[in-house]
């Protein structure tokens, strides 16, 4: 009884003490995984700052102007007022008035 | 059963008692048993220790993997660059100021092995560099910087030379990504990360805040209103000769100040120790008498009373009236016969003089009071100007009901505007967004603030009225104008325009100031359908002009992102 005991004792302590080791091995292999992956981590946070603040600068309205002034031949004059529209449903509401006047011009020019 | 123990006759001198063997073996068994129990024990002590250990650790895996990664990741908080300061962002997220990481160079003279390649190696990647004072700083031996805030460039040219001397040295800086656009407003911090000036000192601690640094500090501008008006200011420089400039565009119900804009302006970048006087922030740090803008006020005062309304007509206007040692008269001739409006529309010096006497000094001085007018307004930057005090002298009620010896910063004449505009309610200008920003003052009534909206448009409409050229179509424009003299050297004047739009429920307060403007011969105005040169220096013929050069391209802007168009459709008429 006593052997027996002493037997499931110890093989349950190996067990343990195996157990144990495999487990500090994997954290400590998990724990460098974490730090490497902080360190990428860390880098992109580096690149990701750096590339926002190009982002900020370059879509500054200064150098975006100096860019359509360099790139593009078009001369952008601001929009009127006339032309914004606060609902789809009033621009098609002026569309349609254009559509009777013309309705109307043409009429005229064949009555003629 | 008892045995039977039967007497040996001959007994064994050699054997021992029988009860002395028993205890021998007893004893044994005894010692044995006691012995095995020692084993037992020990062991399942071990057992015990060795298990409590594992447990202990056990646990401790345990404890560390349900915790949050940031115990994990303290080991590595000496590679992260940590930032000291929050960003500072506009109204739209657009970055405004943020910390970078720099470097200063420095140099170990101790490390040098071949002084003299070093300094030839030096001097061929850097030619500027004064070789004699860095080779007697090197004969001293002590660590000393070659350069401070290096760009990345320099940088690179430094490393490339792969000498261990040269040693880089971190710090944080700030960089403004909009250089001279906000020069005024963001203010600057010195090397100590400190805030010196504007935005950042005032809100030092809270840019500080550790709990708060991945939150950037958003403040009320808007970086395209700012460009666009900006530019403009500067043509307007160039067009007019001016020798300074100023605007402010305000959300007359929140008081949310969009833009603000002061020229001549600097890079915040360079460091530099501003100290010309001409690099004062106009808007909210100089004082001046602001003109005729004040007759807005004597007739917004005299409708809240009931003394007179739009239409009543003021008889027997005289040219000229002698008030103690002053001769006051107005520039043009108008009729003798005028409407309350009429006056304000054709600014008559006379006429609002006239309806200042019906309102009296007493009413007065409480308007002025309420307006807090002469007081240093509270507003979130430190370079605040305060309204120089006077006495209520004979002739000071006459006077200041047109603007003259009285004098405001133009901040504090644009929130006046906005409140006389947005229904009569008092509201404070501000920079950072506030849920709420109603004091639940009023100045005046909701009836008068809209009797001089509509008094307001009429100035920008009407044949006599002084600000035609800020008609923009479609954004119904209204405002008065203001022409003042330097008493001190009357060739120095300042033309200012106070405007509000859309007139019929005002959204937006737009003031254009520019000193010392002179008439612009080159420049053709597009007046009333009309092309025609201008040949007075009057706001009307410069400041107005400006405005509308501004609101027209500002308008389409505003009009997209007011929070009425949101969720609707904006479509672009294509012919």
């Amino acid at each position: 009884m006593y052997k027996f005991k002493l037997c499931i004792s110890i093989i349950f302590f190996s067990l343990l003490l195996v157990g144990t080791s495999i487990i500090k091995n994997e954290t400590r292999d998990l724990e460098k995984k974490i730090d490497n992956l902080n360190e990428h981590i860390v880098s992109k946070e580096k690149d990701l700052n750096e590339t926002q603040l190009d982002f900020f600068y370059l879509t500054s309205p200064y150098v975006l102007e100096q860019r359509i002034q360099n790139l593009d031949i078009n001369i952008y004059i601001p929009m009127k007022h006339s032309n914004i529209f606060l609902s789809f449903l009033s621009f098609v509401e002026l569309q349609n008035k254009f559509v009777i006047q013309e309705i109307q011009n043409e009429k005229k020019i064949q009555k003629r | 059963m008892r045995k039977k123990y039967k007497k040996d006759k001959n007994p064994n001198k050699n054997q021992t008692s029988f009860y002395f063997e028993d205890y021998l073996e007893t004893n044994k068994k005894i010692r044995f048993s006691r012995k095995k129990n020692f084993l037992q024990d020990r062991v399942y002590l071990l057992f015990f220790l060795f298990f409590t250990l594992i447990l202990i650790f056990s646990l401790r895996i345990v404890h560390i993997s349900l915790n949050k990664l940031e115990v994990s990741n303290q080991s590595n908080s000496s590679k992260k660059f940590t930032l000291l300061r929050r960003d500072i962002v506009d109204r739209n997220g657009e970055l405004i100021s943020r910390n970078i990481q720099s470097f200063h160079a420095a140099i170990n003279p101790k490390l040098i092995k071949n002084k003299e390649n070093f300094l030839i190696n030096l001097r061929l990647n850097f030619p500027n560099i004064q070789k004699e004072k860095i080779e007697n700083q090197i004969k001293k031996g002590k660590y000393f910087y070659l350069k401070k805030r290096i760009n990345q460039q320099e940088k690179e040219k430094l490393w490339n030379l792969g000498h261990k001397a040269i040693i880089f040295e971190p710090f944080q800086s700030r960089i403004y990504t909009h250089a001279n656009l906000f020069s005024h407003i963001i203010g600057q911090v010195d090397f100590d990360n400190y805030g010196i000036s504007g935005i950042e000192k005032y809100f030092d601690k809270e840019l500080k805040n550790r709990d708060l640094l991945s939150e950037p500090l958003e403040i009320t501008l808007d970086v395209n209103l700012q460009y666009l008006i900006n530019k403009e200011l500067n043509k307007a420089l160039t067009t007019f000769n001016s020798t300074g400039a100023g605007a402010l565009l305000m959300d007359v119900k929140t008081g949310e100040i969009l833009s603000l804009v002061s020229l001549p302006n600097f890079d915040i970048n360079k460091r530099a120790n501003v100290k010309d006087k001409k690099y004062l922030n106009k808007i909210t740090k100089g004082v001046y008498e602001l003109g005729s803008i004040f007759k807005t006020f004597t007739v917004a005062l005299a409708l809240e009373n009931k003394i007179v309304s739009p239409k009543t007509i003021i008889h027997d206007i005289p040219r000229s009236i002698k008030c103690s040692k002053h001769n006051i008269s107005d520039i043009k001739e108008f009729p003798r016969n005028l409407s309350v409006e009429d006056i304000l529309i054709r600014s008559s010096n006379i006429g609002t003089l006239l309806i200042a006497r019906k309102i009296g000094e007493k009413k007065f001085k409480k308007f002025i009071e309420d307006a807090n007018l002469l007081e240093t307004p509270e507003f979130q930057l430190e370079e605040v100007g305060s309204p120089i005090s006077f006495n209520w002298n004979k002739c000071k009620l006459e006077t200041v009901s047109f603007g003259h010896g009285i004098t405001t910063t133009p901040l504090q004449a644009t929130s006046i505007y906005a409140s006389l505009t947005n229904g009569g309610n008092i509201i404070q200008p501000t920079l950072i967004k506030r849920k709420f920003n109603k004091t639940n003052k009023k100045l005046i009534s909701k009836s008068t603030s809209e009797n001089i909206n509509k008094i307001l448009r009429k100035v920008v409409t009407d044949k006599n009225g002084t600000a035609s050229l800020a008609n923009i179509d479609g954004y119904y424009v209204g405002g008065k104008t203001g022409t003042s003299q330097n008493y001190q050297n009357k060739k120095d004047n300042l033309n200012t325009f106070i405007s509000i739009f859309p007139s019929q429920k005002p959204k937006y307060a737009l003031l254009v100031m520019l000193e010392n403007p002179k008439v612009a011969k080159d420049l053709v105005y597009n007046y009333r359908g009309s092309k025609i040169k201008a040949s007075r220096n009057e706001a009307g013929w410069n400041s107005v002009y400006v405005a509308g050069k501004i609101i027209e391209k500002i308008g389409p802007i505003l009009a997209i992102k007011s929070e009425d168009f949101n969720y609707q459709y904006v479509v672009e008429k294509t012919n």
